[in-house]
């Protein structure tokens, strides 16, 4: 019996490893979604300053590449506010706020099956769930949760993400969807079979839900396949956004149409 | 090691782990996990519990940073419940004086022995609870053995260039 109280003593500390190894399982498998992305980086005011400090080093490495970006948007628009002034009488007059927010991206990763992004802008600058994130090439995600300061964004590469849109030009839409993997491809999935769609064409936001406006460019289809059994399309798209190298994004911080919402309801 | 030295050593770990090393990822999948270092150096005169505290701790600061709760603070636990195990695994006789396991005090061979067995195991913890559910066996074992491998080669370096032989110390 001594000897046995002795052992027990001497392996005390076994138990203190079952109890760290139990709080670690619970917090890895036990938190939901949403708690997991609480306790996450980002909505989080320390780990939000630390990632800030590197994303500001970086952004001094990739400043060449930047500016070359810049340059082609630079003029890609003066082409567009050319060929556009004519019928602007015709376009929605806006209403004197700005409507799209730059963020700088603090932490980001492509690697995972389901990645997030985390941005320097949060509630108080007018970035809420649900605005939809992109840059000068392309659509790169969603705001998933918004914390006061900093946001998480649910990329093209994240399993959950779904975002409506279209081949350019036409009419039907899809959802743009991704399974891992490549994080240069992703799937247009639920695309009506009787759309004319081939290789070579451009994917835009369809603008039918309110995180984007319309025709913000997605990527280039690859391949098309059809779905017999659900008689829908699935389009492989090469993405236009290098989700690797993310530095400056717009959020779409318009306020969606209330009446809009309301109809639509909560999703 | 005093409290703050040790606090210190691990701020800093963490802050290379999440600021640089969690950056690179060789062929798409292989990252290093340097911040085990942190475990591999505790030395003989810590008791068993303060290692389990230390090795949790410095999971958790890891991943407070990466959004993966639990992740690094299981792997880690479980590196340091097995840490002076390994040591002693790898040391030719017991040894009486306290020791921080290195180049120096256990000898080059020996030392290396130790590295890979303490990375091998932090890192399939690590790798095997990251890939939950697991259903690539050949991305996984790549993803534990490449990894491993990577962190092995920058421990050996850093080791190599810690201390030199000879600069025993003893209590």
């Amino acid at each position: 019996m001594r000897s046995l109280l002795d052992f027990l003593a001497k392996q005390a500390h076994v138990l203190l490893f079952i109890l760290l190894e139990a709080l670690s399982l619970l917090l890895l498998f036990g938190l939901n979604d949403r708690q997991r992305l609480a306790f996450m980086t980002s909505a989080n005011r320390l780990s939000g300053t630390v990632l800030e400090w590197r994303a500001r080093v970086e952004s001094y490495i990739g400043l060449k590449g930047e500016n070359e970006r810049l340059l082609t948007e630079n003029a890609y628009l003066r082409e567009r506010l050319l060929s556009l002034s004519d019928s602007l009488e015709l376009e929605r007059v806006s209403q004197g706020e700005s409507v799209f927010t730059v963020a700088r991206v603090i932490d980001n990763s492509v690697r995972k099956d389901d990645n997030f992004i985390t941005i320097d802008k949060g509630r108080s600058d007018g970035v809420d769930q649900g605005m939809g994130v992109f840059d000068s090439r392309g659509v790169i995600g969603v705001v998933e949760v918004a914390g006061s300061h900093y946001s998480v964004v649910l990329p093209v590469l994240n399993s959950k993400s779904s975002i409506s849109c279209k081949v350019s030009g036409s009419s039907s839409i899809g959802f743009l969807e991704w399974r891992g993997g490549d994080p240069y491809r992703a799937m247009v999935n639920d695309m009506p079979y009787h759309t004319v769609v081939s290789p070579g064409d451009t994917i835009v936001t369809s603008g039918y839900s309110s995180a984007f406006p319309e025709n913000i460019p997605v990527g280039v289809v690859e391949r098309v396949e059809q779905q017999r059994m659900s008689y829908t399309l699935a389009v492989t798209v090469s993405l236009f956004v290098d989700m690797s190298d993310l530095r400056w994004v717009y959020v779409n911080t318009m306020k969606p149409d209330s009446e809009l919402e309301e109809l639509e309801g909560p999703e | 090691m005093s409290f703050l030295k040790k606090t210190g050593t691990m701020a800093g770990l963490v802050l290379l782990q999440v600021l640089f090393l969690n950056r690179i990822s060789l062929f798409g999948y292989v990252t290093p996990l340097f911040y085990l270092w942190f475990i591999v150096r505790f030395d003989s005169s810590m008791s068993r519990y303060s290692m389990l505290l230390w090795g949790f701790v410095t999971g958790l600061a890891v991943d407070f940073f990466t959004g993966t709760p639990g992740l690094n603070a299981a792997s880690a636990t479980l590196a340091a419940m097995f840490q002076p195990a390994m040591v002693k695994l790898f040391l030719s006789k017991d040894r009486r004086e306290v020791i921080i396991p290195g180049r120096a005090s256990m000898g080059a061979g020996p030392f290396a022995g130790y590295i890979f067995l303490m990375t091998m195991l932090h890192h399939s913890a690590y790798f095997l609870l990251r890939s939950i559910p697991l259903e690539d066996w050949v991305v996984i074992t790549a993803k534990i053995v490449f990894s491993t491998l990577l962190t092995f080669i920058a421990m050996l370096a850093v080791g190599y260039s810690a201390d030199k032989p000879n600069q025993r110390r003893s209590i």
